[in-house]
């Protein structure tokens, strides 16, 4: 194989493993809690400058990718109790009010910034040559816990005790609470846990890229038709849609201007929302 | 006769007494320079500063608002614009066009400044352009390296035209004995009229283009791209891609195993820290790095430092941060060769105004041309973000509004 394919497979792979990385914790709060989560882009910066500072301060981006999904989980859980859960009963005033904090979140951290941003490097640093084309080790490391992490959450939630809990808190709130379980902390927990997955995210990609204010921002349109082709109301399938949206794109992109080519996935995302509203696993009809 | 020295005129009329007072020490303070004047208009000018404070580009206004303050008291403490002390007037427009043309119509016909100098991207000029130099007829100076063509009336060019960046970079590299170019650049009208001009130049000296690729404003990850310019194997890259997707990019290409040299308008000391260790042997053309090493210019960068430490590491020319120096000091210099603040009167004298000092080397209108004469300097960037000088290219003529 020519230099030039094995690049090209290895551009979608990794394109859609950091797509799919950036989703994991918007299927859990947009797919499963259905919290229209506008500052989930935000998390995902939390995330980075968890990981940043943990660089810059420790001299270590691995332990700041470890304590990202920590300090951004506390922050999920309090933001949760203080503001989110107010807005269970109301999916209009919950949009305003994420987007208000995701908005403040932002320009603080631009407010903070002596530049407009600020590069990471990865924890580890190179590539390897496979086939004359030359690949970053990061974006292989980021590919298989990409893959990891998207199975064992799929394991805890569909196999566990725990994952049961939480699916039917999510059903059925109602029927959770009486037969003895705290929806209050479930609906908590949840949110914190999918926070965590996204600052996660947030310190893996931040090598990549560089660490500025829009960095969640950026990506949060993408990641919301990620989650709408996948459907609501379940974990598995917001990753299917992201999946199906990097692919092609990344595969159109290697033969049209990628100008043209993120119309065109927008312009099949909107047929494909026409015919299947329920996402890619929508049941019946 | 303007409006705000009509409404002086009335004023100083009615308090003719204190205004003996203020004669003699407007005549003092301005050492007796112009005493008409400055019996005329003891009260301060307003100078519109419009930036984004907040925003996408709320960086680049930190800079932009440090450089209009240090410049402003500079001014001020020799004793102003024909006697007159300069009062600044800070216009946040939010890296927001409908916001930009709110705050500019305000500063316009409520704060009735005297000029505006501000704008980071294109499309704030376009939309406050209007509003302050057509409707308001007040002098508007768009202190910006763009992609050329703003000839409008009431409206001044102090940064870099495409032609004063591009040519001598282009040139530098075919001398070099490269032939081959791969044009990449994010997709807006200022990558796109820079890249142009490469074409233009490079067809012209005989070397040609193997590719040209836009890639989205709000892409993240240009990886396609990446793969696009790695598989061209040209001699140069010449890229335009803009925050945020230069650093990716250009580390992208650079790890990527390209052997070519990588070429740009964007390159200096406040871009290439982004950058990191990847930024070593970027080339460019700009009209100031921090090792230009004329007199004034050090000694004037250091008391930026010192003064607006706040800023410091900011001062650099894709901040805008020379142009926006030399905007207030050429205003200066058109409103005493006209010996009025009058709109018309000033556009006559700006035509042709020079310095003979200004941060980065002498700068000049160059008649006919709404734009300026620059020193422009050839530099490579090093690893820790620094630039060497390779050349020292003199002043270059801007080719525009002809």
């Amino acid at each position: 194989m020519s230099a030039q394919i094995i690049r090209g497979i290895f551009d979608v792979l990794s394109l859609s493993s950091i797509l799919i990385l950036l989703v994991i914790g918007m299927a859990i709060i947009v797919g499963m809690m259905k919290v229209f989560n506008m500052c989930q882009g935000e998390l995902v910066l939390l995330g980075a400058v968890t990981g940043y500072l943990c660089g810059i301060y420790l001299g270590n981006l691995w332990i700041g990718i470890l304590l990202a999904p920590i300090v951004v989980g506390l922050f999920g859980l309090v933001l949760e109790r203080t503001i989110i859960h107010r807005f269970y009963i109301n999916p209009q005033g919950a949009l305003l009010a994420t987007f208000a904090i995701g908005l403040v979140m932002r320009e603080t951290l631009r407010n903070r910034m002596s530049r407009q941003g600020t590069p990471v490097d990865a924890p580890i640093q190179g590539s390897i040559d496979i086939g004359g084309a030359s690949l970053p080790v990061w974006r292989i490391v980021i590919m298989v816990v990409t893959l990891l992490l998207a199975l064992a959450i799929g394991y805890v939630l569909l196999k566990t005790n725990l994952g049961i809990k939480v699916r039917a808190t999510l059903d059925n709130p109602d029927l959770v609470s009486v037969s003895g379980i705290s929806t209050k902390w479930m609906y908590a927990g949840t949110y914190a846990f999918g926070s965590a997955l996204s600052g996660f995210a947030g310190a893996m990609i931040v090598p990549l890229q560089t660490l500025y204010p829009n960095l969640g921002y950026d990506n949060l349109i993408l990641m919301f038709i990620a989650v709408m082709i996948g459907g609501l109301g379940q974990f598995a399938g917001p990753l299917a849609g992201a999946a199906l949206i990097a692919v092609p794109g990344a595969i159109i992109g290697q033969f049209i201007s990628p100008v043209t080519g993120q119309i065109l996935i927008l312009f099949l995302a909107i047929i494909f929302m026409r015919f299947r509203p329920g996402g890619i696993f929508q049941r019946g009809r | 006769m303007s409006e705000i020295k009509k409404v002086r005129f009335r004023r100083s009329a009615a308090i003719a007494t204190s205004l003996a007072a203020v004669l003699v020490l407007a005549a003092c303070t301005s050492g007796g320079s112009d005493t008409a004047a400055s019996a005329d208009n003891a009260e301060p000018v307003k100078v519109g500063v419009l930036t984004d404070m907040t925003g996408a580009f709320g960086i680049v206004g930190k800079s932009n608002e440090a450089v209009a303050k240090f410049t402003i008291n500079e001014i001020n403490a020799n004793g102003g614009v024909l006697g007159r002390q300069l009062e600044m007037v800070l216009a946040d427009s939010a890296t927001d066009a409908a916001i930009a043309t709110q705050v500019a119509s305000r500063l316009v016909n409520q704060d009735k400044v005297a000029v505006v100098v501000g704008g980071v991207a294109s499309f704030t000029r376009v939309a406050v352009r209007d509003v302050i130099a057509d409707k308001g007829n007040t002098i508007y100076i768009w202190p910006a390296s763009y992609e050329g063509g703003e000839c409008s009336t009431n409206v001044w060019n102090t940064g870099s035209a495409p032609n004063q960046q591009v040519d001598p970079t282009v040139e530098h590299l075919l001398a070099e004995g490269n032939k081959t170019f791969f044009l990449a650049g994010s997709d807006y009208l200022y990558p796109r009229n820079i890249l142009a001009r490469v074409r233009q130049v490079v067809e012209a000296g005989g070397g040609s283009i193997v590719g040209e690729e836009y890639v989205p404003l709000d892409m993240t990850d240009p990886s396609n791209l990446v793969s696009k310019v790695l598989a061209a194997k040209a001699d140069v890259l010449f890229e335009v891609v803009v925050l945020p997707g230069t650093a990716p990019f250009i580390k992208g290409v650079v790890d990527g195993g390209y052997k070519g040299k990588i070429a740009g308008t964007l390159f200096d000391e406040g871009i290439n820290p982004l950058i990191g260790a990847q930024a070593e042997g970027l080339i460019g053309v700009q009209d100031f790095y921090l090792s230009v090493e004329d007199p004034f210019t050090k000694s004037q960068v250091a008391k930026f430092n010192e003064q607006h430490p706040e800023a410091a590491g900011l001062f650099s020319a894709t901040f805008n941060a020379t142009a926006w120096y030399r905007s207030f000091y050429l205003w200066k210099a058109a409103v005493e060769k006209a010996n009025s603040f009058d709109t018309a009167e000033v556009n006559k004298a700006m035509d042709s105004v020079s310095l003979k000092d200004s941060i980065g080397g002498p700068v000049s209108f160059e008649p006919g041309t709404k734009h300026v004469n620059l020193q422009m300097y050839l530099g490579e960037s090093k690893a820790d973000g620094s630039n060497v000088i390779l050349k020292s290219l003199g002043s270059i003529k801007p080719l525009e509004c002809k």
